[in-house]
């Protein structure tokens, strides 16, 4: 049987390497030699998922590894996230997010959403060409802490407008915090149309997400 | 469309990583393909036939995806052999004395290259401003034909994609796009990207009535998905396109660091992206614009390279009529954006390829263009018209090291309506003192500007 520090480190190679297998059979190896399943996403998963960001951050690995790798840290999470008592769970937050209506870009939203799931996230990624509905919908389902709506086309960005107004029509706009990214968006637009938050880059995303989480958590 | 209702049924996820992120990654290594830091234009001619070799095995191998039937369409390699065969040489675009021919060119090839000038479709905040700009570009010697701005808004109105809205905003494109033409006594020239603002089939089609001023002799862009994804809608645009007898221009943007993976990935999927759209879309022009992943501009040496190899496996291969598009990311009124510009126009025209100039600072911020890029651009493109492409290799190399230190957190400059005098479509003398600064450091490096 495997020592904790051990699992620790397989669990972490595995999200390295992508190898979805190796994540789930560490991660079942994990419960069964009796290791703390919290330790174990922080300790391994998170840590994996970590060095992997930085890497893609630096370019040394791209998007298509960035994206197992995220497969990869998913399916273990899933095993391991079973075994905490729901009032100990460890997400950061809870995002949904998605490509607004009329706009079929969905490269940049992947990569915010890998990365918040590298970060602790629990992210509900609804594609691409999602109706304005839907956002709302899925938001209040999940009870989503953030709606982050993504653009890539001038002649498309006007349709985060419309979810802001939408929330702000049915009464749920207190409820979740709007972020707003993507090639044509910029902080001028994001005042512009009221979101809570604008990033420029996918990191810079995950650290906005934190911080407006933060803010949401100190507010209440 | 036969092939994309009976290709081999295929997740889009999985057709993205595990077909064509894997079998790209492996095919750059089974043909030795090395990016070379050192060159960041390249000189080897065996290096470039490579690339296009690998390019044709790949796409074979590979094949598109169609995203509304979720298969892959595959081609062999007679079909698309007989396609790059039979892909026009030339196309005449413009009418009367603003008529046109874009023909193909070769590496260091002296023929200047087709300037398409203008704003790649950034955004305008107003009609207004998308007038003035339009003249400005129309007024530029060197432009071949026009590329526009795209309209935010419509009669105050935030253009939504696939509504009223967003058709109306391709007809008032066209309408405008033609009178800066008339108003500057240019009313031939052709504009290449006239829809703009069209992101929907509908929309395209409803604009290209000719009441409107669009002719069958304007080019039309039509998009290829990253990574070499189609879907009915664009297809659609095809059809419209080629209905009118017009000639359908594919663009495609490999991002480096995205599917296509590093530079090596991105100059081999850029050069079968020109298969798939002579195949699909039975485009008589090219547009590649790759771009890197985090700075969304052409600038960096990774990219300079592939657009540079890419350029060259083409225009070595075959008689494809293709045009690079590059972005910067400094804005207007910035040193740092010249340089870019001048890095990026040389990569492409020693390597083969005709040009579309530009997208300015990431092409994203409203207003944040002027006719001097542009105007730039093809100062530079008709001076390097015929030098080698070593000599072109180190001075991009100097010029890369007065940029690349910024390129994370690059100046964005002003908003046209700031260096410009938009009624009399003059540049600031601020800005023309940093354009003759730059201009002069390029003939310190042996650039020899035609005036």
């Amino acid at each position: 049987m495997l020592g904790e520090a051990e699992i620790f480190d397989r669990l972490s190679e595995a999200v390295v390497a992508g190898d979805t297998e190796a994540a789930v059979e560490t991660a079942k190896e994990a419960i069964e030699s009796g290791v703390d399943p919290v330790k174990a996403i922080e300790n391994g998963l998170s840590r994996g998922a970590r060095i992997v960001g930085d890497r893609f951050e630096r370019l040394e690995i791209y998007l298509p590894e960035l994206l197992i790798a995220a497969e990869s840290m998913e399916a273990g999470l899933e095993i391991l996230l079973a075994e905490i008592p729901k009032d100990k769970a460890l997400r950061k937050g809870i995002v949904v997010c998605g490509t607004v209506k009329g706009d079929i870009h969905e490269i940049g939203k992947k990569i915010v959403a890998a990365l918040l799931r590298a970060n602790g996230f629990e992210v509900h990624d609804l594609g691409a060409d999602v109706p304005t509905s839907r956002f709302v919908e899925e938001a209040g389902k999940v009870r989503a802490d953030i709606i982050g709506l993504s653009a890539l086309m001038s002649s498309t960005l006007g349709a985060q407008k419309d979810v802001i107004d939408y929330l702000q029509a049915v009464g749920m706009r207190e409820k979740h915090i709007v972020m707003v990214g993507g090639g044509p968006t910029t902080q001028e637009w994001a005042d512009q149309i009221g979101a809570d938050g604008y990033a420029r880059t996918a990191p810079d995303a995950v650290k906005l997400a934190l911080e407006l989480i933060k803010e949401k958590k100190e507010r209440s | 469309m036969e092939k994309a209702l009976t290709g081999r049924p295929c997740s889009e996820r999985d057709y993205m990583l595990r077909v064509f992120a894997a079998r790209l990654r492996e095919i750059v290594k089974e043909h030795g393909i090395k990016y070379d830091s050192e060159a960041p234009i390249p000189s080897d001619n065996g290096l470039a036939d490579d690339v296009f070799k690998a390019a044709l095995d790949f796409f074979i191998e590979v094949g598109a995806y169609c995203k509304d039937t979720e298969r892959i369409i595959k081609f062999d390699e007679d079909e698309i052999k007989e396609a790059l065969r039979t892909a026009p040489s030339q196309v005449v675009f413009g009418e009367g004395r603003d008529a046109g021919t874009l023909i193909p060119r070769k590496p260091e090839d002296k023929t200047p290259p087709w300037c398409f000038l203008g704003a790649g479709g950034g955004p305008v905040s107003s009609e207004e401003t998308f007038l003035s700009l339009v003249e400005g570009y129309a007024s530029i010697p060197e432009t071949n034909s026009i590329t526009t701005p795209a309209l935010t808004s419509v009669s105050g109105l935030r253009i939504r994609p696939k509504s009223p809205l967003e058709a109306l905003g391709a007809i008032r494109n066209a309408v405008l796009a033609r009178e800066a033409t008339r108003r500057v006594g240019r009313q031939g020239l052709p504009i290449m990207n006239t829809l703009a603002t069209a992101e929907s089939a509908t929309s395209l089609a409803t604009a290209l009535h000719p009441k409107y001023g669009l002719r069958a002799s304007d080019g039309y862009m039509i998009a290829i998905m990253d990574p070499m994804i189609v879907d009915f809608d664009r297809l659609n645009k095809v059809c419209a396109v080629l209905s009118l007898g017009a000639p359908v221009g594919a663009c495609f943007d490999p991002l480096m660091g995205g599917y296509s993976g590093g530079p090596e990935g991105t100059a081999v999927a850029n050069v079968a992206h020109h298969f798939l759209a002579a195949l699909a879309y039975q485009a008589s022009w090219h547009l590649p614009f790759p771009l890197h992943i985090k700075y969304v501009c052409s600038s960096p040496p990774e990219l300079l390279w592939a657009i540079s190899m890419s350029g060259q496996a083409i225009s070595r291969n075959t008689h494809l009529l293709s045009l690079n598009l590059n972005y910067t990311a400094a804005g207007p009124l910035t040193e740092m954006c010249l340089y870019e510009t001048a890095s990026a126009v040389m990569a492409a025209v020693v390597s083969g390829l005709s040009i579309e100039a530009l997208g300015v600072a990431t092409n994203k911020y409203e207003d944040r263009m002027t006719p001097m890029e542009p105007k730039f651009s093809a100062e530079v493109a008709h001076a390097v018209a015929g030098i080698k492409r070593n000599d072109a290799s180190e001075i991009v190399k100097d010029l890369l090291a007065k940029y690349m230190d910024k390129i994370g957190d690059p100046p964005l400059g002003r908003k046209y309506q700031e260096c410009f005098d938009v009624k009399r479509g003059k540049p600031s003398s601020e800005y023309v003192e940093i354009y003759n600064k730059v201009k002069g450091e390029l003939e310190d490096l042996s650039v020899k500007f035609q005036r």
